[in-house]
C-alpha cells in the first residue's frame, strides 16, 4: 500500500505547486492538533480499509484510486497537502448515506469517506472537521494555483468507486452521534427517507446535496452550502474554546469566542505590563534558561550551535526543572482569565523573591545580544 | 505507527501539535528576548524621565504584539497585526507608540458588557417573541461585528467573509493561547 502512496507524489502537480502547499502547509500546522490522538486508531482504520479499498482498484483511473488510499494518512499528520487540493470542500451529510439503495452519489461519497475514518477513530469528528476546515483553506489556495479541473475529475472517479465500501462502514456505526453533532440544518434534512440529490458543479468544488422538498437553485444550494460550512467551522471553534460542549446555540457559541478571546487578550496585557515591571526593576530578564528550553524542543534540534555556547549556559537543576515546567505547561491551555491572573500574581511574588539568586548570573546586555545573534539568527 | 510511517522519503511528525507549539514558542522567545535586551539598554533618552515607565510599558506591548505577528506568518490576522505595529510606529512619535492599537482595544472592549449575558437572557426570556430568525440572526451579525473589531484585521477586506472570519479566529486563539502560555512561563522562570 505504501509504495502506491509514494507514487501518488509522481502526479501531475507540478514542483511548484508542492512548494506553495507545503508553504502555507507551515501556516496551517496548528490545525493538525487533534490529529495526534486519533492516530492509534488511525492505524486499525487503514489495515480495515485496505482490503475495501483493493477490491476497487481494477475499476478506476490509477490516480483516483491513489487519492483514497491516501485518505486516512492524513489523519496521521502529513505534511502532503495535496489530499486537501483534492478533497477541498467534504461537507458533514450524513442523512441519505444510510440508504444504500439509493443512485451512488459523488457527493454522498466524498462525505462517507471523510465521515467514516472519523466515526472508526473516536466519538467526535474533530478530525474530520479539521481537516475540513483546512480543506476550505486550501480552497483558496487551490484556486490560486488553479489546478481545479484535474481535481474535479479525480474526485468523480474516486466518488464512484468509493460508493460501495462505503456503506458497509456507515451502517451500524455511531451514526446518531455523530448526526448529533451536525448542524441542526443538516440533521433536520437527514431525517428525509429519500433524497433529490443535486450537485453543483462550481469551480471551488462545493458539494451540497438538495433533500426532497427543498429548492434546488443555484442560489439556495450556495446558501446552503455556505451556512455548512460556517458550522463547520464553529465546530471547530467548539473544540478550541473550553467549556463549550454543551453551548448549541451559533449565538451562544460566539458569546463564549467573544469571552475568551477578550480573556486572552486581557491576560496577554496583564503579562506584558509585569514584564515590563520586571523590566525595569532589573537590569536583564534571566535568559539563559531559554536557550536551554528552547533547545529541548525537537524542532529546535536544527540549531546545533546550542552545543558549543559557552560555559554560562550550564543548566542547574532549577532551570531543568522549570523548562520541563514550561514544556509541560505550553501543551495545556491556560486557565480562565481569574485563574490566570491570581495564580500570576502568586507567582510574581515569589518570582521577586528568586530573582536575588538569578541577579548574579546577569552579564551585560551586549554580552547577551551577542550571544542571541550567535545562537538563533 | 511509527514504523508505518517512517517507510518512504516523507517523514511524518510524530506529534505535530508539540512541534507546532515548539516553533511558534522558538520563534516567539527568539523574538521577545532579543527585543527586551535592547528595550533594557537605557537608550531612551529622550523621552521624559517621569514616563519612563509608562514608556517602557508601551514598548513591550508593542514588542509582544509583534513577537506574536512574526511568530504566527500566513495568518491575515497576524499580517494585519503587523501592518497595523508599523503603522502606529509611524504615526505616532516615539512617545506614543503603541498606543493607538490599545486605545483601539480597550475602547471597543467597552463597548459591549464583558458577559453578553443580558442580551442573550432577553432572548431565553422571551423565546417565542424574539425567537424569530430574523432576531437571531441579527444577533448572531452583532456577535460578528464584534469579533471582527477583536481579531486584528477583522474589519479589512481579507475578512469579508465569514467562514474566513471563522478560520481566522480559530488560529487566533490558538496563537493567543500559546503566547499566554509562554509569557507565564518566562515570567515563572523569572
Amino acid at each position: 500500500m505504501l509504495h502506491r502512496l509514494e507514487s501518488l507524489e509522481s502526479c501531475n502537480y507540478n514542483g511548484m505547486d508542492v512548494a506553495v502547499l507545503e508553504k502555507q502547509a507551515a501556516g496551517l500546522k496548528w490545525q493538525q492538533q487533534n490529529y495526534v490522538v486519533q492516530n492509534s486508531n488511525l492505524v486499525d482504520l487503514c489495515a480495515s480499509s485496505v482490503p475495501q479499498f483493493q477490491g476497487l482498484f481494477g475499476s478506476n483511473l490509477g490516480r483516483g484510486q491513489m487519492i483514497e488510499l491516501k485518505r486516512p494518512e492524513v489523519f496521521l499528520g502529513s505534511d502532503d497537502f495535496q489530499e486537501f487540493v483534492n478533497f477541498p470542500v467534504a461537507g458533514p451529510e450524513f442523512g441519505d448515506s444510510e440508504k444504500l439503495d439509493l443512485v451512488p452519489h459523488e457527493a454522498a461519497a466524498d462525505y462517507c469517506i471523510s465521515r467514516t475514518s472519523s466515526c472508526q477513530m473516536t466519538a467526535h469528528n474533530t478530525s474530520v472537521m479539521k481537516e475540513e476546515r483546512e480543506d476550505t483553506i486550501l480552497e483558496k489556495m487551490e484556486s490560486a494555483i488553479g489546478s481545479g479541473k484535474e481535481s474535479f475529475n479525480k474526485r468523480k472517479a474516486e466518488a464512484v468507486a468509493d460508493h460501495k465500501s462505503k456503506g458497509k462502514r456507515i451502517k451500524g456505526e455511531g451514526e446518531s452521534e455523530v448526526k448529533a453533532k451536525c448542524s441542526t440544518e443538516i440533521s433536520r434534512d437527514s431525517s428525509k427517507e429519500n433524497s433529490k440529490a443535486s450537485e453543483v458543479q462550481k469551480p471551488d468544488y462545493i458539494l451540497v446535496r438538495a433533500h426532497r422538498g427543498q429548492a434546488t437553485d443555484s442560489h439556495s444550494l450556495a446558501e446552503r452550502a455556505r451556512r455548512e460550512k460556517i458550522s463547520k467551522k464553529m465546530k471547530c471553534l467548539q473544540d478550541l474554546v473550553p467549556g463549550c460542549n454543551k453551548i448549541t446555540g451559533k449565538t451562544g457559541m460566539l458569546d463564549e469566542i467573544i469571552n475568551y478571546v477578550q480573556s486572552l487578550q486581557r491576560q496577554v496585557e496583564f503579562l506584558s505590563m509585569k514584564i515590563a515591571a520586571l523590566n525595569s526593576s532589573v537590569e536583564n530578564l534571566p535568559m539563559k534558561e531559554f536557550p536551554a528550553y528552547v533547545a529541548n524542543f525537537p524542532a529546535a534540534a536544527k540549531l546545533p550551535e546550542m552545543a558549543g555556547l559557552p560555559s554560562y549556559f550550564q543548566l542547574n537543576p532549577l532551570q531543568k526543572e522549570s523548562v520541563n515546567c514550561m514544556l509541560n505547561e505550553s501543551m495545556l491551555p491556560p486557565q480562565t482569565a481569574t485563574e490566570g491572573i491570581a495564580s500570576a500574581s502568586v507567582s510574581s511574588s515569589s518570582g521577586i523573591t528568586q530573582l536575588q539568586p538569578f541577579s548574579a548570573w546577569n552579564m551585560d546586555p551586549q554580552g547577551l545580544s551577542n550571544m542571541y545573534n550567535m545562537g538563533f539568527y | 505507527m511509527e514504523g508505518y510511517m517512517k517507510e518512504g522519503r516523507r517523514v511524518y511528525p510524530t506529534e505535530p501539535r508539540k512541534i507546532m507549539q515548539a516553533r511558534f514558542a522558538t520563534k516567539y522567545l527568539n523574538y521577545l528576548l532579543h527585543a527586551l535586551t535592547n528595550i533594557g539598554k537605557p537608550e531612551l533618552s529622550s523621552t521624559l524621565d517621569c514616563c519612563v515607565n509608562k514608556e517602557i510599558d508601551k514598548m513591550v506591548r508593542y514588542e509582544v504584539d509583534m513577537a506574536l505577528a512574526l511568530s504566527a506568518e500566513g495568518f491575515a490576522w497576524s499580517h494585519a497585526l503587523k501592518h497595523r505595529l508599523r503603522l502606529n510606529v509611524n504615526n505616532n512619535n516615539h512617545a506614543g507608540k503603541s498606543q493607538s492599537y490599545l486605545a483601539h482595544h480597550d475602547d471597543h472592549r467597552t463597548k459591549m458588557p464583558v458577559n453578553h449575558e443580558p442580551a442573550t437572557k432577553k432572548l431565553k426570556g422571551n423565546p417565542k417573541r424574539s425567537g424569530t430568525e430574523a432576531a437571531v440572526e441579527e444577533e448572531e451579525e452583532e456577535r460578528l461585528t464584534y469579533l471582527r473589531k477583536l481579531i486584528p484585521g477583522g474589519s479589512g477586506e481579507m475578512m469579508v467573509d465569514d467562514e474566513i472570519l471563522l478560520s481566522e479566529l480559530g488560529s487566533y486563539v490558538t496563537c493567543l493561547e500559546l503566547q499566554v502560555n509562554v509569557l507565564r512561563s518566562m515570567l515563572q522562570l523569572t
